[in-house]
């Protein structure tokens, strides 16, 4: 059987997708990118075949993505995450509408992507050379309150009452500030849903710079948090469109490419 | 006595320096990291290596005359016997010395052009300049006067009007030309005579007229000349001696009329098609062409002014005599001058229009260094104008550091894809 690999190789997390020709997902994985991302790509991806009963002569194409992807020779073409993140929500989204704007929120960088019916990216903005409101702002703000990074949502809901201000945008000026906070006797869930607005504030400020259209897309490893995705509802005064598995979306449209990329070349062939 | 401490400076040779190893990786980077560059680029590739990583002076006997914008008129400078060299610089190295001066939000360039004058090093005749023009052109650069002034050099304010269109800046502006003329004098100990200006005046625009045929050829496609090598030829016109500049302008032309009978490309048949604009790309901070190129871009035109905005508007003068000349001159310098200073800048938004047509441009990578709140502030009245015109244009905010590579090539690939993609729905 002919199967087609995306991977995505981002700062914190390597996500694979495997589909058939159908575009059917066959499998995916999702683990820690490390200091050795090329051969901890590679041993992902060898994983996830066999665990699925494939050899590697079952991989007709692979795509790869992410910061990672020049590097990844075993590849056999690679695309910007903002592309791959585009056809991977168009696919993914189909059951839930027509996609036009797409929120990604990675570890280290923040993406609103603007599509046409085709996927086709229109227009996208990017947060700077700078962490602020990215996933990397969830890790320090969790490690700084002693608590896991999947605990953030429920903080987050079990607040009483208003969330505090955070008013820096700096993660590292952030850390201080929380510690600030907890020093002044403010309770974890208020600084956890504080941290939440910001980011989301930011976040949609981002957004509408590029114009928000239609229903909007929330992937990335942080829309997993609920407390976030209810923050930026609240910002942006609609629901969002939360997939199945929001870490895989790129990935996903990384497979998708892949798959494309393969039946054109038997066409030419 | 005695007791003095001797330190014994040593003195590291100027191709280890730290700004000629920058200029080296981009120098290498630009002509070994790409095939079939012409021929003809290795005057210019070589004298980037002479002047920037082997610290050779081009300018031994005239008097150097600094300047620090376009709207300088370099005719009067020429003519009063002198050398203008730009100083606007591009180097990391230097962006880092200038801190010490700038607040840290401030332009690259400007931080990188006050380091060099204050290393006195990196241009090989920086030690030699004793004057500095500057135009009163945007908030940084102003300011910048004074804290050069400090470091001993002598400079001249020229007042630039903050509008262009009114008949009050035209007389403005012609009186601070005018002043500038007659200030020359002391600068460079000649005086400005109807012969020498003709005479400078031919030379300028001899180079310009070379600059225009290069800028057309460009119109050709598919692509028979990229964008980084054409940022080296404008680039180097800031230092070079101008016969010798104009004379390799000319030759490169000429290989480059022969390649487009030849058939021999630069660039894919498809790739899409870059329109270059805002803040300068200069030597060797050209990581946003290069990278825009190494995504399978070719930037076709630019709207700069370390290129376009320098050369491409001819001081045609027929005044006769010296008086009417420079007042003419001044003209010249200050209607057709879209630099961002000026409130309003439609001049700007047409000429990226008929531009993005003239050139059959799929899109535009607009460039603005932090800090440069000029360029930043328009950049959503431009965005909006060619969107109406359908050119999609990809805002850049990036500075000296070479850092960010990753985070920019990311944007530079998704924008270059998107242009393909919009390409072949169009087919």
């Amino acid at each position: 059987m002919s199967c087609f690999a995306g991977i995505d190789i981002g700062s914190t997390a390597i996500k694979i997708a495997l589909i058939d020709e159908d575009k059917n997902i066959i499998a995916t994985k999702v683990t820690s990118t490390g200091s050795h991302f090329r051969k901890n790509s590679i041993e992902a991806l060898h994983g996830l075949l066999s665990e699925n009963g494939l050899a590697i002569d079952d991989l007709a194409y692979m795509v790869s993505t992410g910061y990672g992807r020049k590097l990844l020779k075993e590849a056999d073409e690679s695309v910007s995450e903002i592309t791959a993140n585009a056809i991977g929500a168009l696919e993914a989204g189909r059951k839930y509408g027509e996609i036009r704007t797409i929120i990604n929120i990675g570890g280290q960088d923040t993406k609103a992507i603007q599509i046409d019916d085709s996927g086709t990216v229109t227009n996208f903005a990017m947060n700077d050379k700078c962490a602020a409101g990215t996933g990397k702002f969830l890790d320090v703000t969790a490690r700084n309150l002693e608590i896991e990074l999947e605990e953030l949502g429920d903080y987050h809901f079990n607040l009483k009452t208003a969330p505090l201000p955070i008013n820096s945008t700096c993660v590292v000026f952030a850390e201080s500030e929380i510690i600030g906070l907890l020093a002044d006797g403010h309770g974890k869930e208020e600084i956890v849903a504080g941290i939440h607005y910001s980011i989301a504030k930011r976040t949609i400020r981002l957004a509408k710079r590029i114009g928000l259209e239609g229903l909007v897309y929330f992937d990335g490893g942080p829309a997993l948090n609920k407390g976030l995705v209810a923050s930026m509802e609240d910002e942006l005064g609609q629901k969002l469109v939360i997939p199945e598995f929001p870490q895989l979306t790129t990935a996903l449209g990384a497979s998708v490419l892949a798959c494309e990329a393969y039946l054109d070349e038997m066409e030419t062939a | 006595m005695g007791n003095e401490i001797e330190i014994e400076e040593k003195k590291v040779p100027f191709n280890r320096t730290p700004q000629a190893i920058e200029a080296e990786r981009m120098l290498r980077r630009i002509k070994d990291d790409f095939q079939d560059n012409p021929a003809a680029m290795d005057y210019f590739y070589d004298l980037y290596e002479q002047v920037y990583c082997k610290g050779q002076s081009l300018h031994e006997k005239e008097k150097i005359v600094g300047t620090m914008c376009v709207q300088v008129p370099e005719e009067l400078i020429y003519a009063a016997g002198g050398v203008p060299v730009r100083l606007c610089n591009g180097f990391y190295t230097d962006d880092q010395v200038g801190a010490e001066f700038m607040p840290a939000k401030s332009c690259s360039l400007v931080k990188a052009t006050l380091g060099m004058l204050d290393k006195r090093s990196t241009l090989p005749f920086v030690d030699k300049i004793e004057n500095i023009i500057l135009p009163a052109t945007c908030d940084q650069k102003r300011k910048a006067g004074s804290m050069i002034g400090e470091m001993g050099y002598e400079v001249y304010n020229m007042e630039v009007p903050p509008v262009k269109e009114s008949e009050e800046a035209r007389l403005y502006w012609r009186r601070s030309v005018h002043n500038f003329a007659v200030s020359l004098k002391g600068i460079t100990g000649k005086k400005i005579t109807k012969a020498s200006l003709k005479e400078a005046l031919a030379k300028v625009a001899a180079a310009q007229k070379a600059y225009r045929t290069l800028h057309n050829l460009r119109k050709e496609s598919p692509s028979i000349f990229l964008g980084k090598d054409a940022f080296m030829v404008t680039n180097a016109y800031f230092f070079d001696k101008i016969e010798n500049w104009t004379a390799a302008v000319n030759k490169l032309n000429a290989e480059l009329e022969q390649r487009i009978e030849e058939k021999i490309t630069a660039a894919q048949r498809r790739a899409p098609r870059i329109l270059f604009t805002g803040s300068p790309a200069i030597f060797p901070n050209l990581k946003l062409p290069v990278l825009t190129e190494e995504s399978g871009g070719v930037i076709v035109a630019d709207e700069t002014c370390s290129s376009n905005r320098m050369l491409y508007d001819m001081v045609a003068v027929d005044e006769y005599n010296t008086e009417n000349m420079v007042a003419s001159i001044a003209d010249n310098y200050l209607k057709p001058c879209t630099c961002p200073i000026f409130t309003k800048n439609d001049d700007r938004i047409r000429k990226l229009i008929n531009m993005a047509k003239d050139f059959a441009v799929d899109g535009v990578v607009y460039q603005s260094f932090s800090g440069c709140q000029v360029y930043q502030m328009e950049h959503s009245s431009i965005a909006k104008a060619l969107k109406a015109e359908g050119v999609p244009m990809l805002f850049v905010e990036s500075d000296y550091s070479p850092d960010d590579m990753g985070q920019l090539s990311t944007r530079i690939e998704a924008f270059i894809e998107s242009l393909k993609a919009k390409r072949r729905r169009k087919r």
